[in-house]
């Protein structure tokens, strides 16, 4: 590991301050020598592994607004610190109340001991799980622009078949992520060019020619409280997560649904995908599909094949477009039938 | 049985010390910078400087003069001699590292040593009463044969306290969902199990 | 009774805690990595990124300029010390250091030494190679293997077993099926990493490392250093871990003693998880084709097992499994063949059960099948094709009680109420299936030798060079002392671990038990002869007794007429503080060089199918219901029922775990364990548990252990078969018989994925 100075800043405001001092706007927020630390659970891993070369940490856990350890819910909706653990999120009775798919995408990602540690807002910025992105030796765009893709012609049964690119095909392994961009949360941030809102629709950039530049967020950005709007029906929601052993790994394939229904019909659907996508993934063509639409088996085999018209299969993640539509089939009958 | 002629010993790690005293392998880069890193925290940091950090483990207080890279794992085996956290992947993969934090389960390799300045860490060797009875949990794991090999046990048995007092421990299938960031290469989990429900209620007294 | 401590039934001993239990619930059971040493250096690896070619150029200079850099161990730095060899306690015959020729990914090419660990890993990483590469062969199917017959290229691998004529008997066979199967590359991942730590007092080096071996490692680490046997200790006290992962010795471990040489200090240095996968061992990835051909009434006429494994340029490592599955039916006649196929790639090893768990896999993967074929239920298959001899050289089973175990799981799974019919059982939205499968592990023993000495006060000593990889040893040869001398367990310390200590064999092919057992039964009851001698005596407290009225027990020697006495009594009645015993045991049918070759850390097995009065092999049948979900396909397994009979059963404790232990793998090799390789480059790419990926607890519902009574005193003095390695051979199968079952698909490759099923 590179060495690094370790920094405390007391405050938002001495955070921004210290990071634009060694940061320029052109960095990417993964690649400035000063970088934000939270949980570490992503970084330090990556730290270790020489994929992040910080040479400098600003610990994020000692600022002093307490807004940012705490989870508000109102009238408006839940409004998520960016320092609460997901683990207390996840345990929230409310959070678990009124947004069962985020509890769920929460409690069935990770560990336990990663719950605790991983913030929220680390965890939506989580980095992928590439196998050559992870290991330096192997050629990775997202790495070191220009230098290759070593996935594309290789072992990539981990990989995205949706909002991949020629220069990437590494998938997003959040799962938090794919609640957040079904419920049209607001992603709240705070840097030397000040504070502003992102739709979380926005936050995360497909790969495209530049899969090095992951976020729309700027290197001394901070992601402050994470926002979701009320969505009273949202109490009929659910986080499916395949993967091949019963926990502690990455999907497979998921999907975040919540469902309006008139009895059988649906008013409004919402629909992510996670583990078979480049970044969170909201599936809009499968939720048009459903509207005004009774939900069946029939009804929800043609929302999957919208889902997935515009996949990409490479050699080994082929099944994943069967996969993924057979989840967002089950998901949403098993939204369908809960009891909300 | 078997211990080095040169060997240090562990009573001594039970004191509060500078690095040195006990880990001779951190002394000779850190002592020529101890001057250095006791300077006030107001000075700019440099690259490589050592960062004295204070943690209390088992209730015991340690200060430690630290790389800042030094995990919070290796700030506990290399630095403050106690290696009954087990170091398995390294990268939060295994869960052999699980300590108490301010009472809360973490993975002791994905956390730098000095993010934990004045926080309570409780690894293995802090369980057991000080007259030598063992915390529940720990005769549990012994009365159900929950291990073999024992090299995941210590951070099976902190993963476990810590899954009780979260309140995740409240029914067979709830245990092995939230035991599941503790990999068992012998696969003893049957057994975990078992041991779990056994202490689960001495152990939220406890 | 709880689960964990199984009543004992017939020839099964207590179901004693584990004598080291405390140690390891408290953090003092001090793994090799854990023991303190002061003044130490931290050693990092740097490794290859290429499978094949030259390193040209070595780039140095940036490692060199970390601060608290030492020394950095190369090309060169190893010339005064002898490579490696392969065989018995040598992994490989590649000397990493000792050439620039690259033959695998993650070979070594330098060590960093470094004053912490993070400089000395801030240094590895800056290391730069540069190479000539060529184009290397990955796997079967690549361009460039070598294909070689296996027979002879390992001293366990003589032949190619076979009986009859199979090409006639198939020919007419009214039922058969030909078909091809395959298992993965697959890594050990024991939890504790590697490590070696050495350091040098005058000329005397002791390495601290996770070992199964440390008296051949002794004799092969002098070996290669040079030096006198007598000058290398191994230390190995508690080891997390291993599966035949730490069975032979690695070439990093003379690296690091070299480097702890030239510092003058001792070296510490940790292998990481991905870079395990290349410089230890791995399980071979196997291919199988099998032909079986049977009469309408479901017996075997015709059987060949052909195989195929992965090995690596230099070394011949054989897997080899057609001794067992060519032995485990009534054939009538069996034909077999097994190949080696020769890759750019680092040289595999043995991994629990290493023969059986593909091979019986394979076999009874083709068992159900046949079953199928035949419109038979699996277990009646199995039922008619019990054989009375072995069909290879027609000798008698030492004892083989595979239909009890049949019986008794298929009793506790409940396998009456399966409906045969494909996809017949649901629950909800879950496919319901239900398989099983034999399992087959050779009984074998080695030469072992032990010291014990009885004191004065009642406190037992007992010293073996064997090794606590989480079997229980240290419990079960405690037990053996305990009942031999009347002494209550916690009065026995048992060291282990040591290569200081007496010699015991390689902690392998489940021989452990059986050859520590038969050291330490002698050795006490040596000290039984001296006692019974001095009670007896004339004037003695029992003078006129025999040795056969007399027993030990409660610290009394005890006779047949009710009359005792202390033995602390006889002890000072013989003017002695203890008695100390050393013995060397060695099986029957032992050559008259076994003991020395035991000193020498090459000590032969005797058992399985070497021996000429009988075959000794223990059984087990196991069941398995699996859930497949109707949609998505994911295939858990909820139950699991294990039958298993293994001669004597020292402890039913550990028995069960380790049994437990063996299901459980054998559900991870069905449904999650792979190493994945990229072809191209003949690289690993899923070199860590994120991506290789083995059981967690959620994984394990219900699972039963039922421990077969079975008396067999022609296997060993202890009367012990092994059963370490028994419990995951056959999981794999019932797990693809249950898929069957389940949803119609016969899945031969594995492990048995998603994928498989969505298709």
């Amino acid at each position: 590991m590179r060495p690094f100075v370790y920094e405390q800043p007391a405050d938002i405001s001495a955070a921004v301050a210290i990071a634009s001092r060694f940061t320029t706007n052109d960095d990417q927020p993964t690649r400035a020598n000063a970088q934000f630390i939270a949980g570490g659970t992503n970084l330090a891993d990556y730290m270790k592994l020489g994929v992040a070369e910080p040479n400098r940490l600003l610990d994020l856990n000692r600022l002093k607004e307490s807004g940012l350890r705490q989870i508000r819910v109102t009238d408006d909706g839940i409004r998520f610190g960016a320092l609460v653990r997901m683990g207390e999120a996840a345990d929230h009775a409310e959070v678990k109340r009124r947004y069962p798919v985020i509890a769920d995408s929460l409690r069935l990602a990770a560990s336990g001991q990663i719950r605790n540690m991983a913030s929220l807002a680390g965890n939506i910025l989580q980095r992928t799980r590439c196998e050559y992105f992870r290991e330096t030796s192997w050629q990775c765009n997202k790495r070191v622009p220009g230098s290759g893709c070593a996935a594309m012609e290789g072992f990539n049964r981990q990989h995205a078949v949706l909002g991949g690119s020629d220069a990437c095909i590494a998938t997003y392994h959040g799962d938090f992520a794919q609640a957040l961009i079904a419920l049209d949360a607001v992603v709240h941030a705070e840097g030397s060019r000040g504070a502003r809102s992102i739709p979380f629709a926005k936050l995360h950039r497909q790969p495209g020619d530049t899969p090095h530049i992951e976020t729309d967020l700027a290197a001394d950005e901070i992601i402050t409280a994470i926002a979701v709007p009320a969505v009273p029906w949202a109490r009929r929601s659910l986080y499916l997560k395949i993967r091949d052993r019963e926990s502690y790994a990455f999907a497979l394939a998921s999907a975040a649904v919540a469902l309006d229904l008139d009895g059988e019909t649906v008013r409004e659907a919402r629909i992510a995908l996670g583990g078979v996508a480049t970044v969170p993934w909201r599936a809009g063509a499968a939720e048009q599909s459903l509207q005004g639409k009774k939900l069946d088996e029939t009804s929800a085999e043609a929302a999957a094949d919208a889902a997935f018209a515009q996949a990409q299969p490479r050699q080994h993640n082929a099944f994943k477009i069967e996969l993924g539509k057979r989840t967002l089939v089950r998901a949403l009958l098993e939204t369908r039938d809960m009891k909300a | 049985m078997s211990q080095p002629s040169a060997l240090s010993t562990n009573g001594l790690s039970r004191r509060k010390f500078m690095a040195g005293t006990v880990s001779a392998a951190a002394a000779a880069p850190l002592l020529a910078s101890r001057a250095e890193a006791a300077t006030p925290v107001a000075a700019e940091p440099k690259l490589r400087q050592p960062v004295v950090t204070s943690l209390r483990i088992n209730e015991q207080p340690y200060e430690l003069s630290l790389d800042t890279r030094t995990s919070l794992l290796d700030a506990l085996r290399d630095h403050a001699g106690l290696t009954g956290t087990k170091k398995g992947c390294d990268h939060g993969q295994c869960g052999a590292c699980t300590v108490l934090v301010d009472g809360k389960r973490v993975l002791s390799c994905l956390s730098f040593a000095v993010m934990n300045e004045g926080k309570d860490i409780t690894t293995v060797e802090g369980l057991a009463s000080s007259d030598g009875k063992l915390h529940p949990m720990q005769q549990a794991f012994i009365d159900h044969d929950a291990f073999q090999c024992g090299y995941c046990t210590p951070g099976q048995i902190l993963s476990a306290i810590g899954c009780v007092n979260e309140g995740h421990a409240e029914s067979e299938n709830d245990i092995r969902e939230y035991m599941s960031g503790n990999i068992c290469r012998c696969a003893a989990y049957p057994n975990i199990v078992a041991a779990i429900l056994q202490a689960r209620d001495e152990t939220k007294g406890a | 009774m709880d689960a964990a401590a199984p009543r004992p039934k017939e020839n099964m001993g207590e179901p004693l805690p584990r004598v080291d239990a405390r140690l390891k619930v408290t953090g003092q059971a001090h793994y090799p990595a854990d023991l303190p040493i002061a003044n130490i250096a931290y050693g990092a690896l740097a490794t290859s990124s290429i499978a094949k070619g030259k390193v040209t150029k070595l780039r140095l200079d940036d490692a060199r300029a970390v601060p608290g850099l030492l020394d950095i161990v190369t090309y060169g730095d190893m010339d005064k010390v002898d490579k490696p060899k392969f065989g018995n306690s040598g992994a490989t015959s590649i000397g990493p250091l000792h050439d620039r020729t690259i033959f695998h990914d993650g070979q070594i090419v330098a060590l960093a030494v470094a004053e912490t660990f993070e400089a000395a890993e801030e240094a590895a990483r800056l290391i730069r190679a540069e190479y000539e590469e060529e184009k290397p062969t990955a796997t079967f199917d690549s361009p460039g293997t070598a294909t070689i017959p296996a027979a002879g290229k390992s001293p366990l691998f003589k032949e190619d077993v076979k009986a009859g004529d199979f090409d006639a008997a198939y020919a007419d066979a009214a039922v058969k099926i030909d078909q091809r199967y395959s298992t993965p590359t697959q890594h050990h991942n024991p939890i504790e990493l590697f490590s070696t730590t050495a350091f040098w007092e005058g000329d005397q080096l002791t390495v601290h490392e996770p070992s199964q071996n440390v008296t051949g490692w002794k004799v092969e680490l002098a070996r290669q250093l040079k030096i006198d046997p007598a000058k290398v200790r191994i230390v190995s006290p508690f080891i997390g871990g291993a599966f035949g992962s730490k069975g032979p010795m690695t070439p990093r471990t003379a690296i690091v003693a070299v480097a702890a040489k030239r510092l003058g200090r001792p070296v510490r240095c940790v292998t990481s998880r991905m870079q395990a996968f290349g410089t230890q061992t791995y399980r071979a990835e196997t291919r199988h084709r099998i032909r079986i051909g049977a009469g309408r009434d479901g017996h075997i006429t015709a059987f060949a097992h052909e195989g195929w494994e992965v090995t690596s340029r230099p070394d011949p490592y054989v897997v080899g499994g057609t001794s067992a599955t060519g032995r485990m039916y009534d054939y009538g006649s069996v034909l077999t063949h097994v190949s080696l196929v020769q890759a750019d790639r680092n040289t595999p090893g043995y991994m629990r059960s290493p023969p059986e768990t593909p091979y019986v896999y394979a076999l009874e993967n083709a068992m159900d099948e046949m079953a199928v074929a035949l419109g038979m239920d699996p277990v009646e298959f199995r039922r008619i094709n019990e054989p009375k001899t072995e069909p290879i050289g027609k000798k008698p089973f030492s004892s083989r009680s595979l239909i009890r175990c049949y019986d008794e799981a298929a009793e506790a799974f409940g396998w009456a109420k399966r409906d045969p019919k494909i996809g017949a059982m649901r629950d909800g939205e879950w496919l319901v299936g239900m398989g099983c499968a034999t399992a087959i592990y050779p009984t074998a023993v080695a030469p072992c030798a032990a010291r014990v000495r009885l004191t004065v006060d009642g406190d037992v000593r007992l010293q073996c060079g064997s090794h606590e990889i989480g079997t229980g040893v240290r419990t079960v040869a405690g037990q053996m002392a305990s009942e031999r001398l009347g002494v209550s367990i916690d009065r026995i310390s048992v060291e282990m671990g040591d290569s200081s200590l007496p010699p015991a064999p390689v902690s392998g092919g489940s021989i452990s038990t059986a050859s520590v057992c038969s050291a330490v039964l002698m050795a006490c009851d040596a000290i039984r002869t001296k006692l019974y001698a001095a009670a007896t005596a004339e004037g003695g407290p029992l003078a006129g007794s025999h040795n056969e009225e007399l027993e030990l027990a409660g610290g009394k020697i005890v006779a047949k007429s009710g009359a005792s006495a202390k033995v602390e009594d006889v002890l000072k009645a013989m003017q002695v503080g203890a008695i100390e015993e050393y013995a060397e045991f060695a099986p029957k049918g032992a050559t008259p060089d076994a003991l020395k070759k035991l000193y020498a850390g090459t000590p032969e097995f005797h058992g399985g199918d070497q021996d000429e009065d009988s075959v000794k092999y223990a059984f087990g049948a196991e069941f398995v219901e699996v859930r497949i979900n109707r949609h998505t396909r994911e295939i858990r397994v909820p139950r699991i029922v294990g039958a298993f009979a293994a001669g004597r059963i020292m402890n039913t404790r550990t028995a069960r775990s380790q049994l437990m232990g063996g299901m459980i793998w054998g559900i991870g090799q069905a449904l999650q364990e792979a190493t994945e390789i990229d072809r191209r480059y003949a690289r690993y790419v899923n070199r860590d548990l994120q991506d290789y990926l083995v059981p967690v607890n959620a994984d394990i519902k219900d699972l039963q252990v039922i421990l077969v009574p079975e008396v067999d005193p022609a296997v060993n003095p202890a009367g012990v078969k092994g059963l370490g390695e028994l419990g995951n051979v056959g999981t794999a199968a019932a797990v693809a018989s249950a898929v069957y079952h389940a949803t119609g698909k016969r899945i031969r490759d594995l492990p048995i994925r998603i994928e498989q099923l969505l298709v």
